[in-house]
């Protein structure tokens, strides 16, 4: 059981674990969104991408990054179908 | 006009009042003259941890109701020359008070003490919004975990968007487990919250049986944790911290916690 879970995260410390861990809860808190309201908003952005370019609505990825000391980048990102596909 | 600081750190449990009571009784015996207030209505507790629970007549919600002058419901700490407590009610709750009694309370202190030191209840509601009405500067207290961090975030966050400037403890570290790579050390922390350090306090079993006497670890002064707290006074007070010899126990201790840096 144990190997497991130290499998399963590669054999870090637990301690990277926890920092790891920290960023990523810690860049979503700062936002104040929750789980849901993120999701309804890659939904529209994604419908709003889907007017100007040719994209697969259901690939656009949404992220919150942790950026520089206390700030946070929201990601979106999209693959663009070739044009004459 | 004296200093007004709020201690503060979201989550319950990891030494807000401790860390008040030690820096209140590490401030007066430089010589400041500091008050302590524990704004923790309906579950105070600064009173035992100082030792001074019998001597309690008044307290903060008297004041404000005009029950009694506020000097009366000071309590002078009687083994230090210049310390006092403003106990909270333990029987009223949270909303007894309003942001503006605690602004008034605060301000009037500031006017005859170099400190006031402000124990701030858990949580980020109407108690801890009170407690941070009246302070002009913020301790942040952090214990190396997760749960507290997070929690440590929210109030930076609630601080900043107050305007208050907040500085940061690292509570009850121990270098043995940062070494082992199952704790996160004191730079860890700093980075995560993005605040300058005050201290960071070793993991000591002297304040938890100072703590059952009710005296300030700072009083009885041999533990590694009180000699911290000392320290982290007379940063408060502008003073140098005198430096420590390169192969002394307490260097290696520094480096050990990351708080000092390998010698060149």
């Amino acid at each position: 059981m144990w190997n497991a879970v130290k499998n399963l995260f590669g054999g870090k410390s637990s301690r990277d674990v926890a920092k790891g861990r920290l960023h990523l809860v810690l860049a979503h808190d700062r936002t104040g969104l929750e789980g849901g309201k993120l999701q309804e908003m890659r939904a529209e952005i994604a419908a709003v991408i889907a007017k100007y370019v040719p994209i697969d609505a259901d690939a656009v990825e949404i992220q919150i990054e942790k950026a520089g000391k206390r700030e946070t980048h929201l990601v979106v990102s999209s693959s663009i179908s070739p044009r004459n596909a | 006009m004296g200093r007004a600081i709020v201690i503060t750190s979201g989550k319950g449990g990891v030494g807000k009042t401790t860390t008040t009571a030690n820096l209140g009784a590490a401030l007066a015996q430089l010589g400041k003259s500091v008050v302590l207030v524990d704004a923790d209505i309906g579950l105070r507790n600064l009173d035992v941890v100082m030792g001074l629970e019998n001597r309690i007549v008044y307290h903060c919600v008297d004041v404000v109701n005009n029950k009694c002058t506020l000097q009366k419901a000071l309590i002078k700490d009687r083994r230090l020359e210049n310390l006092w407590l403003l106990p909270a009610s333990q029987t009223d709750d949270k909303d007894a008070v309003t942001a503006e009694d605690m602004k008034n309370l605060v301000f009037e202190l500031k006017q005859l003490h170099d400190f006031v030191i402000i124990d701030c209840p858990a949580g980020i509601e109407q108690g801890f919004k009170n407690a941070i009405a009246g302070a002009d500067e913020a301790i942040v207290v952090a214990t190396p975990e997760v749960s507290s961090i997070r929690d440590a975030d929210r109030v930076v966050g609630l601080l900043a968007a107050a305007e208050i400037p907040a500085q940061l403890v690292v509570n009850r570290i121990s270098a043995n487990l940062v070494k082992k790579g199952d704790m996160l050390s004191q730079n860890d922390v700093i980075e995560i919250l993005a605040l300058d350090l005050l201290g960071a306090i070793p993991m000591d079993d002297q304040v938890i049986a100072t703590t059952n006497k009710g005296v300030p670890a700072v009083l009885e002064g041999k533990s590694v944790a009180a000699k911290m707290y000392i320290q982290i006074a007379m940063k408060l007070c502008g003073m140098e911290v005198p430096a420590k010899e390169a192969g002394s126990l307490w260097s290696r201790l520094g480096r050990a916690l990351g708080l000092t840096a390998e010698p060149a």
